[in-house]
């Protein structure tokens, strides 16, 4: 920062009397405020007191993951209230009885919106948990095991990226008779490619690391070599890719509930909420599609929030920044 | 002529014609302020043609195999008059009998050979004439072709012995195929081919115009018809979805735009909402066997059974404690009518069938039966090999809102007699493997008394209960035997409810009907639609059965 000394001194300028106590101590009088006369130890002090980088990230990402957390338990104490239909409350508009308003069945949309979260949550955590397991495996088997298993992961990586996401789930969710299992099962088989391509990579970069090469000299086996050297190294990269799954695959199970090819419309979920507002737009409650779609998109920015934090704490190549 | 020169003259060529035209234009309003647009243009501001009407249908009603009896067209799932042909005889508004290419009909003794003269002064709209003949092709044709949704399995054969007669001979008697010929449109025999459905000919009220597929079906009226001519001479049918056909209404582009409970709120101003009434019964079957069996329709093998709804207690407090007029008043928003039958308002109907919500009589017969209260207040009741609770699943469409809405209010007032309903939502091809174990919430209604045979009878094609009385199938067979009609009423009441035995709510009770519901139309406030009779199953063409009579105020 050029202009470092003119942000310092500001804030003092106008209010003396009410000096921001970080100047305050740095600042010998009030009146000497002027730009003319910068010590050395305002070029020295902090801007104003703020956590090192790395606490920082390490707090945001806990309370990112803590509030995710906490939506889930919400979601899940809440599950019988999202399903209770009460007829006498049926299309009421957001308000303090019912924060998200009300659905064409008196269901609390507050209540469907939470407990849809949570399903999500877990949708994707299952999913993703599987993809990152099926991009560990073949990323290894990839990078360790010599060129013909390098081609065939690779081949399996063009094959499933060359077919648009979207429809691949769908067949497949379509083809396990739909629901909760369809959708996992769907999203887990179509989100390890690009992870699996960065396992890969990140091995082969190892592989020629000398403490590597090494290791294999001093007779460790190609698995031991794997777990012991690689893994680790491989970690932080994997982990990151794991946490960044979690948006693309809630985003994925909520589209095809969407569709009509994934969770019943009983099980709260948004996006049936979604599909089923859709219906009701044209007779004005905005509600049922605006907040909930609202409430998904922020699940899904706290994912990607709480995943760049890991990354920068965690990544070797970006935790200094 | 070089090119400025041309534009010159072209220029001024242009400027005379117009002034021209601009002052003849001023000298016509001159002389005819009150009507200037007379010529009939279709410039916004226009009135209406006074003799077209431009109905929105659902986009579910756009004919998928095109204007043919042989497919659906009429005489399909939902049926309704098919407009393009003529039939042979025609349902008034109290189901009874008028003729139309029919002069005379007769049955014999047997119940066996109906025998039917046709006019002789009726001509395809190709010029050919209309025989026996043809009627008897559409007839073979019908009950021969494979994609047909007519069940004319009764029918051994159709003859025409001379241009003037059809003789219909049957394999069993069935006098309810009478309302099955009211709704099948006759074909010529000459020109019928695959393509049909795309260019039919018939001999009906109205021709086909012009059919944009997705998007619209015009219909003018037939020049040769030979009963009273059209008064609508013009028929548009536009197919839209439930929110276009809102907004088709609200910006003036429709006369008669269907709708749903949930929109009729909206106010569309110069449109009023028309409430049709109808015989569009929703309700759950309930199978009458315990689990463990299995039923073969043609190459399919069902699961058949449930141990629930297989005890009679069970079926009869569930008529008992629905409250039919909340769910009439919570569900569809008033528009609609208690169901107690499949043919509410139909003069087969019994008023046997009509239950009085009383869940403290509902209590009452479950706990003679043994169902007591357990745990988390869900009734149970020990068996031989333990205790069996009151608890089932009901299925419905995914995609109907109104039956979602309708099966959860239901779970909620069963909760209230200590019975668990849980509601699932599937798409139909993963419902129907369950017709045979768990309730389904169907829609039903006719205007022919042929479903309850099919609902009730051992033989029935939709025997979900598989229920089988004797009584009640001695009943239904001396219905289909009677030589009129009218004579069929007391034994299509009796199966209902003869005092002792019936599928009634005291009897078999094997099915809850939950509700009627009105077919819903904004309409354009000086349209005057005609009296319509009682809507069957399927929002859509029925509300045009009568549209010749139709006027503008």
């Amino acid at each position: 920062m050029p202009e470092l000394p003119a942000p310092v001194s500001q804030p003092t300028a106008p209010a003396p009397q009410a000096a921001a106590p970080v100047s305050q101590p740095t600042v010998p009088a009030p009146q000497a405020a002027a730009p003319a006369s910068p010590s050395g130890a305002v070029l020295h002090s902090p801007l104003r007191r703020r956590l090192p980088n790395r606490r920082l990230a390490l707090v945001l990402f806990v309370v990112m993951l803590s509030l995710l957390a906490a939506v889930v338990c919400a979601g899940i104490a809440l599950a019988p209230t999202a399903t209770a239909t009460d007829f006498s409350q049926k299309n009421l508009s957001p308000g303090l009885g019912h924060l998200f308003g009300t659905d064409w069945m008196g269901r609390d949309m507050f209540a469907r919106t939470t407990a849809g979260l949570a399903t999500s949550v877990l949708v994707g955590l299952l999913a993703a948990g599987a993809s990152a397991c099926i991009a560990l495996v073949l990323g290894m088997v990839a990078a360790l095991g010599g060129k013909k298993a390098d081609g065939v992961v690779l081949w399996l990586v063009d094959l499933v990226m060359g077919i648009p996401h979207i429809l691949l789930i769908l067949l497949i969710s379509f083809a396990l008779g739909k629901g909760f299992w369809g959708v996992a099962v769907g999203v887990a088989l179509t989100h390890w490619t690009s992870l699996a391509r960065v396992v890969r990579a990140e091995v082969i970069q190892c592989r020629q690391a000398p403490y590597v090469a090494l290791a294999r000299r001093l007779g460790r086996g190609p698995l031991d070599v794997a777990a012991r050297h690689m893994l680790p190294a491989v970690l932080p990269q994997f982990l990151v890719g794991l946490i960044l799954l979690f948006p693309h695959a809630i985003l994925h199970e909520a589209a095809i509930t969407f569709l009509g090819f994934g969770l019943p419309p009983e099980l709260p979920a948004i996006g049936s909420i979604l599909s089923e507002a859709v219906t009701y737009l044209s007779s004005g409650m905005w509600w049922l599609a605006l907040l909930p779609g609202v409430a998904l998109l922020a699940a899904v920015l706290l994912f990607d929030r709480a995943g760049a934090c890991l990354r920068s704490l965690i990544d070797p190549y970006r935790a200094q920044e | 002529m070089d090119r400025r020169e041309f534009i010159k003259r072209a220029g001024i060529v242009v400027a005379g014609a117009s002034t021209l035209s601009l002052g003849g234009l001023l000298a016509a309003c001159a002389q005819d302020g009150a009507k200037p647009n007379d010529t009939g243009g279709v410039g916004t501001g226009t009135p209406a043609r006074t003799d077209q009407v431009i109905v929105v249908l659902n986009a579910s009603n756009e004919p998928a195999a095109g204007f043919d009896p042989f497919f659906n067209w009429g005489c399909g799932e939902h049926m309704h008059e098919p407009l393009i042909q003529s039939t042979l005889i025609n349902t008034t508004r109290d189901m009874s009998f008028v003729n139309d290419l029919a002069t005379d009909y007769r049955v014999s003794d047997d119940a066996l050979t109906w025998t039917f003269t046709i006019r002789d002064d009726v001509r395809f709209s190709d010029g050919t004439k209309l025989t026996a003949r043809d009627v008897a092709f559409t007839l073979n044709g019908i009950r021969e072709s494979e994609g047909s949704e007519t069940d004319l399995s009764m029918v051994e054969a159709v003859t025409a012995p001379d241009d003037s007669t059809a003789v219909i001979l049957l394999n069993r008697p069935f006098n309810a195929l009478l309302y099955t010929l009211a709704v099948v449109g006759i074909v010529p025999e000459a020109t019928y081919s695959a393509s049909y459905g795309n260019k039919p000919v018939g001999s009906g009220r109205y021709v086909l115009e012009q059919w944009d597929k997705g998007q619209q079906v015009i219909l003018t009226a037939n020049p040769d018809y030979y009963g009273t001519p059209p008064a609508m001479k013009r028929v548009v049918v536009l197919f839209m979805q439930d929110d276009a056909a809102l907004a088709a209404a609200r910006s003036g582009q429709a006369d008669l735009a269907s709708t749903t409970a949930l929109l009729a709120n909206q106010h569309v101003s110069d449109y009023e909402i028309l409430a049709c009434k109808s015989v569009d019964s929703r309700g759950i079957s309930l199978q009458s066997k315990p689990a463990g069996g299995t039923k073969t329709e043609g190459d399919d093998t069902y699961a058949l059974g449930n141990d629930v709804t297989s005890d009679v207690a069970i079926r009869r407090a569930l008529n008992y404690a629905v409250d039919r007029d909340a769910l009439v008043k919570n569900v569809l928003n008033g528009y609609g009518t208690p169901a107690y039958t499949v043919s509410d308002g139909m003069p087969w109907a019994s008023s046997d069938m009509r239950v009085k919500c009383d869940p403290a009589k509902a209590v009452e017969i479950l706990e003679a039966a043994g169902w007591m209260l357990g745990t988390g207040g869900i009734r149970e009741k020990s068996t031989g090999s333990g205790t069996l609770r009151a608890a089932f699943d009901v299925y419905h469409s995914s995609s109907d809102t109104v039956r979602q809405a309708l099966a959860n209010e239901f779970a909620n007032q069963m909760r209230g007699i200590g019975i668990e309903v849980s509601v699932k939502g599937l798409s139909w091809d993963d419902i129907y493997p369950h017709m045979y174990t768990d309730p389904i919430l169907w829609g039903w209604g006719s205007n022919s008394p042929s479903e309850l045979y099919s609902l009730y009878h051992t033989e029935g094609s939709s025997n979900f209960a598989d229920y089988s009385n004797p009584t009640v199938d001695g009943y239904l067979d001396a219905a289909l035997q009677t030589q009129e009609v009218s004579q069929s009423y007391p034994y299509w009441k009796q199966a209902q409810w003869d005092g002792t035995t019936g599928i009634g709510p005291d009897g078999a009770a094997t099915w809850v009907w939950f509700a009627n519901i009105d077919h819903l139309f904004f309409k354009r406030s000086n349209l005057v639609v005609a009296e319509q009779k009682l809507h069957p199953h399927g929002h859509g063409w029925a509300v045009l059965n009568n549209v010749d009579t139709w006027s503008w105020k």
